[in-house]
């Protein structure tokens, strides 16, 4: 499974591993998008009624309470990562408005149509991520 | 006489002192039965809401299934409409009982206990939230469905 993310994502992603309260986030994505097939990661909640791309919102239960919103193109075995929020803290909400859903839907699929992603590898350790253009 | 009244005062408070000394040596100020008794009563509030919770949280993942379901017809979103009402009633049900809970709260009873609690009442009310997008709001947003069908042939 080979795991992209947009811009949002990137940026979202940085802004909170480097806030103490959230430096949980990297762990928490690691444990759960990595290394994991597609069934395992079809849990959540599915908002677009998709059997070959489920758009998935999944709360993370770790300490941040993540809320990750991610994109699974099943044939391609592909995940692309769209936005990610904390519930909790000075930059936790408590949801994302629906227009901003249908705003992340379709920029993931103009993204994926003119490739403007990050791919996301991991260090030898296992234990950090790493954002390649593609 | 006043000499008689001093004397009498001492006595008294003579065997005031000596009573208390006594009792003070035949019960201890801790007395185990009753503080266990006390623990035992703070462990089974504990189960209780560990119980309640971990209930709060196989709902959600049980109504996070149900956006699997594929094409629902009318009858079944009608049903739906109706889970959410019901799902709205028991979230303002947990709040009330959580906020009866506040005295508890205060004096530092519980605390991660009532913590895990009030985050499984918050997932609950974003469930029924996310439920009502995903079967009402979502597809009445103009591209939305478009990007799905786009999505499909990619």
């Amino acid at each position: 499974m080979k795991v992209f993310c947009l811009e949002e994502f990137k940026l979202e992603f940085e802004k909170l591993r480097n806030k103490k309260s959230y430096k949980s986030i990297e762990k928490d994505i690691i444990d759960y998008f990595f290394g994991k097939s597609v069934e395992e990661l079809s849990s959540g909640t599915r908002l677009n009624n998709s059997i070959d791309a489920p758009y998935i919102k999944k709360r993370l239960n770790g300490r941040g309470g993540f809320r990750c919103y991610f994109l699974l193109v099943i044939k391609d075995e592909n995940l692309y990562l769209m936005f990610v929020h904390p519930k909790t803290g000075t930059l936790g909400s408590d949801n994302i408005t629906d227009e901003s859903k249908a705003y992340l839907y379709r920029k993931v699929y103009e993204c994926i149509e003119n490739e403007s992603l990050y791919l996301l590898e991991l260090n030898t350790e296992n234990d950090s991520i790493n954002f390649k253009k593609v | 006489m006043e000499c008689l009244s001093v004397k009498s005062e001492i006595s008294d408070t003579f065997r005031s002192v000596r009573d208390f000394s006594f009792h003070a040596k035949k019960e201890s100020l801790y007395d185990e039965e009753k503080i266990n008794a006390f623990l035992d009563t703070i462990l089974e509030f504990k189960l209780i809401l560990e119980k309640k919770t971990m209930t709060i949280n196989n709902v959600i993942e049980k109504i996070e299934k149900l956006t699997w379901y594929n094409n629902l017809d009318d009858e079944s979103l009608m049903l739906i409409n109706d889970l959410i009402s019901s799902i709205k009633d028991l979230h303002s049900t947990l709040i009330r009982q959580y906020v009866s809970l506040n005295i508890i709260r205060s004096k530092g009873i519980a605390k991660e206990e009532l913590k895990k609690f009030k985050i499984a009442i918050d997932d609950l009310k974003e469930t029924y939230q996310d439920l009502e997008s995903v079967f009402f709001f979502l597809p009445e947003i103009p591209n939305f469905k478009e990007t799905t069908t786009l999505l499909s042939v990619i």
